[in-house]
């Protein structure tokens, strides 16, 4: 990666970081809502080669980590988005890869956001953090899927064609 | 890939690893080594927040509102009959007119128990990602509130200060899965605390196991040393079901919020506490059946005339 694309990418990072901080969360969704900041990532990363996802991981979890609203630990959402990235990536990796076509990405970025949201779930008891009352838990997982569902092929187009803008490589748009 | 590059690979994740553990091991010691970074991070995004706020006002309840779809028919086609400028124009009053009614009722609310309040608007939705129920409001430090102040909404508790910035503050609702608050029941004064649980109902634990709780009693905040985080007083919730399991060590509740969270648009901090305990001052009246006039009518038979 060179310093020009670490550089956009990082604007592009705080771009999608500040819609999601002061845009979508002005509205009450019903069932929780979506991040459009975890399908971003989970896009960039079925894209990228595994070193390079596990760096937008790293990158998006962190940004997820200085959001006023996270609760928990520091460095839980870092830890969290970093194994999404390069587990997302290493199964999109090469010719015989998991997805096979856009359709498939599509489904692997609701099925990685409900990972993401399992592993906050699973790592929270161990850190101390409370997470609610079981209908609600599986109330917030039914909503985000469905509202990463219904989103992802809205902005996975611009996300491809940013993508392939900044980097040149392989689109899936 | 080749060999070299899986190595390297290999160790560039588990640098990212050991520093995202890192990260987390130093948090859970209490070493804020990045609150200065969240803090202007935050700086940066308050005044987009403020803009969006204002720019989507008129829209931001759209999509609570599609949920509620079926029951709002009638206001719906009440709506259909006006031109668009009129709609926006009656959306703004509308949202105005909410956001004067809630500051009319916490005034209110706040008078009768004499605390002393900053009144602010909320700027932003907290995120589901976490689990975790907050919400920002557009006050902060320079407004005099600080960490660990009550939040109160029209009806009673809102939450407490969790952060404060200079022109805005994280508000914890009392909805979320951590927030906790001594309560007291108003007939039998007895004590117990309440804990969030995500949604609009909590649950409740009295300390004393032998006391008997009903459906419908009151809860009120309990006060905390030097009124932060909690002034005494503050109208809670009511119980809704009881659990009278055999066996348990604590009686326990569930308790469903005067507050709520879902409508909320302005709040008030509580900065200054009651000089006296208001007691049970901010109780909620039941509402008063309004008596039906009934209509007597008397009816005087005509007297049939004789033959």
């Amino acid at each position: 990666m060179s310093t020009r694309q670490i550089g956009i990418s990082s604007l592009i990072f705080l771009a999608i970081y500040v819609v999601q901080e002061s845009i979508i969360s002005q509205f009450r969704l019903p069932g929780g809502g979506f991040s459009i900041l975890i399908i971003f990532v989970l896009s960039w990363a079925i894209m990228s080669e595994r070193d390079i996802a596990a760096v937008i991981g790293f990158s998006g979890g962190l940004l997820m980590d200085l959001s006023q609203n996270t609760s928990g630990p520091f460095g839980q959402w870092t830890l969290i988005m970093l194994l999404a990235g390069y587990g997302i990536s290493y199964l999109g990796y090469g010719d015989d890869n998991f997805f096979g076509g856009a359709l498939g990405v599509v489904f692997s970025i609701v099925l990685g956001n409900l990972l993401i949201e399992l592993l906050f779930l699973i790592s929270a008891p161990l850190l101390g953090v409370s997470i609610g009352s079981f209908g609600q838990i599986i109330s917030t997982l039914f909503g985000t899927s469905v509202w990463t569902l219904f989103l992802t092929p809205i902005v996975l187009p611009i996300f491809a064609r940013l993508y392939k803008t900044i980097f040149q490589a392989g689109s899936l748009a | 890939m080749s060999k070299g590059g899986q190595s390297r690979t290999r160790l560039l994740l588990v640098i990212l690893i050991v520093t995202s553990l890192f990260l987390v091991t130093l948090d859970l010691r209490g070493v804020k080594l990045l609150d200065n970074l969240k803090q202007g991070m935050h700086n940066v995004v308050s005044p987009f927040q403020r803009t969006a706020n204002s720019a989507l006002s008129p829209v931001k309840g759209f999509f609570s509102d599609i949920s509620l779809l079926g029951r709002s028919g009638s206001q719906i086609e009440k709506l259909e009959k006006e031109n668009a400028a009129l709609k926006l124009e009656l959306l703004e009053r509308q949202d105005a007119d909410v956001q004067i009614d809630q500051l009319k009722s916490i005034l209110d609310l706040a008078g009768t128990a004499g605390y002393k309040i900053v009144n602010a608007k909320v700027i932003s939705q907290g995120s589901y990602q976490s689990f975790a129920q907050t919400v920002t409001i557009g006050s902060g430090s320079n407004s005099g509130i600080a960490q660990n102040m009550t939040v109160l909404s029209e009806y009673g508790i809102a939450g407490i200060v969790k952060e404060v910035y200079p022109n805005s503050a994280l508000i914890q609702l009392a909805s979320d899965p951590a927030f906790r608050i001594g309560v007291r029941i108003v007939n039998s004064q007895q004590i117990g605390f309440l804990t969030g649980r995500g949604e609009r109902s909590a649950v409740l634990q009295l300390l004393d196991n032998s006391t008997d709780i009903n459906v419908g009693d009151i809860l009120m905040s309990r006060g905390s040393i030097a009124n932060r985080p909690f002034v005494p007083g503050v109208p809670v919730g009511y119980i809704t079901t009881v659990d009278n399991s055999a066996g348990t060590i604590a009686q326990s509740a569930t308790v469903r919020y005067y507050t709520d969270f879902s409508k909320l648009s302005v709040l008030a901090v509580v900065v200054g506490g009651p000089s006296t305990n208001p007691g049970d001052a901010l109780v909620p009246q039941k509402p008063r059946p309004i008596p039906t006039p009934t209509v007597t009518v008397f009816v005087t038979p005509t007297p049939t005339p004789s033959n």
